[in-house]
């Protein structure tokens, strides 16, 4: 299993020589199984244009692209570099588009295709030469992708439905935990409160701690896991909280309890320069310091192999 | 042929007597659920204050739509894993639709069919609101005014069948045909289940004067506008069935003025309304 990031940022894409070590571009991974070299692709934020420009050059010349592309969920980040991935403008791509939807929304293919419309861009999504397929997915313990390839799916905490992946191929895992942060109480929990109720802040307390418990269950050991971190503790705690997204501390402390072997801290914060970054890496990637897990943040271009 | 038209009034008068008063626990859930401010321990409390509703929000959030494994089967887990919005528009809409379908016993319009429409006009009605920008605050209120417009009709007997044939066969406006064989019409006994029921002024007058909005008041015109546009809509493309299917449309033009729509953005809901409607549907399979 081999695995390329092709854009680790958070929010919206901020390219600049501020962020030229990391990167600019929004979510996007490649992940490559077996002797067939079979092609996973995970979001497709800006990163995915990139992605795209590589398989023409390198795998169409072999035979038309085929691709399982797999959303964490919908929000225009994960999303907008859709359009401009060529593969779809090619004859013969075969694509499969898996990911969340929530009750108020429309169907994957609209919510996707949705931004390929004239007002907001020149070709309409009904024009597109490639064979298209839109898969909507549910948390489910176990989907066989054939030829080996087992997915595992997660629901998380972001204010639209988000799932998080695992994929399971001869023996190795991959994983990803984001957009999310952890679920908390959100009942009144101070009994001077004239709105407190004990049942109710009980089982908040209860519900919330057994569902960051599922997730860790989730990501228990292994090999390699992408993770939200796109704040620091205290900017979480400092008016971030409910946006979505966790601290960097409770990524890597979430991962040691589950035994992860590597984490990939994720979905930078786009104020985040690669001076901070290269700063919190000294802090929380030095090796023993916080666990058995080996940390690091994700840099476009990086490539791993399981 | 005229029907006895004293005897129909006194039998919609004792229909609405005994008819099921909205009750307490919709009235504070409507209340809640328009406070931005409301905490997850007042809206926990106030549905469970009636264990039904409280077992069809949890069966609706354990539907198909939602993406979980295991089933929710409390309150304070709903909202803890799928937020505060989530749960308040489920017992919203679960609420109202419990409390009509509990009266609704007419075999002159077929439930589901009435239904249909009922659901119809309200997924427009937002829409429509929504194609004009309204305030998000607003919208929901939309769904309810237009859900509930045809109220009235709930309470006429088998002999509103008679009503129903004549405008059917004639090829009139429902509304006209009512008046001219019964001395009564909908928008009439719509409001008096809306003074029973307590409902607002903007949600009342969609009621009562969805057949003549361009003589509203001004400070509900717009929304009464919105709900009688959705109601010609919905009789036009033939959703579901309240007995009109040859409405007066030609106040269409004055009510898109209104409101502040072409023709065009009028045409242009059909696709969202088909969705909608596919999607509120699961509220009648409660």
């Amino acid at each position: 299993m081999r695995i390329k990031f092709w854009g680790v940022r958070g929010s919206i894409p901020c390219p600049g020589p501020r962020t030229q070590k990391y990167g600019g571009n929004g979510a996007c991974l490649e992940l490559r199984f077996g002797p067939e070299n079979r092609i996973v692709i995970i979001d497709a934020g800006t990163g995915i244009r990139e992605l795209g420009t590589h398989l023409m050059q390198h795998d169409l010349p072999q035979g038309p692209i085929d691709a399982d592309i797999f959303l964490s969920h919908t929000h225009w980040d994960h999303i907008m570099g859709f359009p401009y991935f060529t593969p779809i403008y090619v004859p013969g791509t075969k694509l499969r588009v898996y990911g969340p939807i929530t009750f108020e929304d429309d169907t994957l293919e609209d919510v996707v295709g949705g931004q390929m419309k004239y007002r907001y861009f020149p070709v309409n999504v009904g024009e597109l030469a490639s064979d298209i397929e839109y898969l909507r997915l549910r948390e489910d313990p176990r989907i066989d992708l054939g030829g080996g390839l087992i997915l595992l799916t997660k629901l998380l905490n972001h204010p639209i439905t988000a799932l998080g992946y695992r994929f399971e191929y001869q023996g190795k895992s991959f994983c990803t935990c984001y957009d999310t942060e952890p679920f908390r109480n959100l009942f009144i929990t101070d009994p001077e409160h004239p709105d407190y109720d004990e049942g109710m802040a009980l089982e908040g307390e209860e519900v919330a701690g057994e569902q960051n418990q599922a997730i860790e269950s989730f990501f228990s050991g292994a090999d390699l896991l992408v993770h939200d971190s796109q704040y620091t503790a205290e900017e979480y705690e400092n008016g971030k909280i409910g946006w979505g997204h966790t601290s960097i501390e409770h990524a890597i402390e979430a991962a040691n309890r589950a035994g992860v072997k590597k984490l990939a801290l994720f979905h930078h914060d786009p104020d985040r320069t690669d001076e901070q970054i290269d700063r919190l890496a000294e802090i929380y990637c030095e090796s023993g310091r916080y666990g058995k897990t080996e940390v690091f943040f994700a840099r476009e271009g990086q490539e791993i192999v399981l | 042929m005229d029907l006895d038209r004293d005897k129909q009034r006194r039998q919609i008068e004792k229909f609405i007597k005994r008819m099921p008063s909205l009750s307490t626990t919709v009235g504070k859930v409507l209340e809640v659920c328009s406070r931005t401010d409301a905490s997850p321990n007042e809206l926990n409390k106030v549905i469970s204050l009636d264990p039904v509703l409280t077992g069809q929000v949890l069966k609706l959030i354990n539907s198909a739509y939602y993406s979980l494994l295991n089933k929710i089967t409390s309150l304070t887990r709903a909202i803890t894993m799928l937020g505060m919005n989530t749960v308040k528009n489920m017992a919203l809409s679960t609420a109202i639709i419990k409390t009509m379908s509990g009266a609704k016993k007419s075999k002159a319009l077929p439930t589901s069919r009435f239904w249909q429409h009922s659901i119809g006009v309200g997924v427009s009605a937002k829409l429509l609101a929504i194609a004009c920008d309204m305030p998000i605050s607003q919208r929901e209120e939309m769904f309810i005014a237009g859900l509930l417009h045809d109220l009235g009709k709930v309470p006429f007997g088998d002999e509103y069948i008679e009503v129903l044939d004549l405008a059917k066969k004639e090829q009139r406006s429902l509304i006209e045909v009512e008046r001219e064989m019964m001395g009564i019409d909908h928008q009439e006994v719509g409001m008096m289940i809306a003074e029973k029921w307590k409902l607002n002024t903007v949600i009342s007058s969609c009621i009562g004067d969805h057949h003549d909005a361009t003589e509203v008041m001004e400070e509900s015109r717009r929304q009464v506008a919105f709900v009688s546009l959705a109601n010609t809509y919905i009789n036009i493309l033939d959703i579901g069935y309240a007995g009109d299917p040859f409405p007066n449309a030609d106040d269409v033009e004055n009510l898109l003025d209104i409101v502040g729509l072409s023709w065009q953005d009028y045409g242009a809901i059909g696709e969202d309304v088909e969705k909608e409607i596919e999607k509120a549907q699961i509220f009648l399979q409660i």
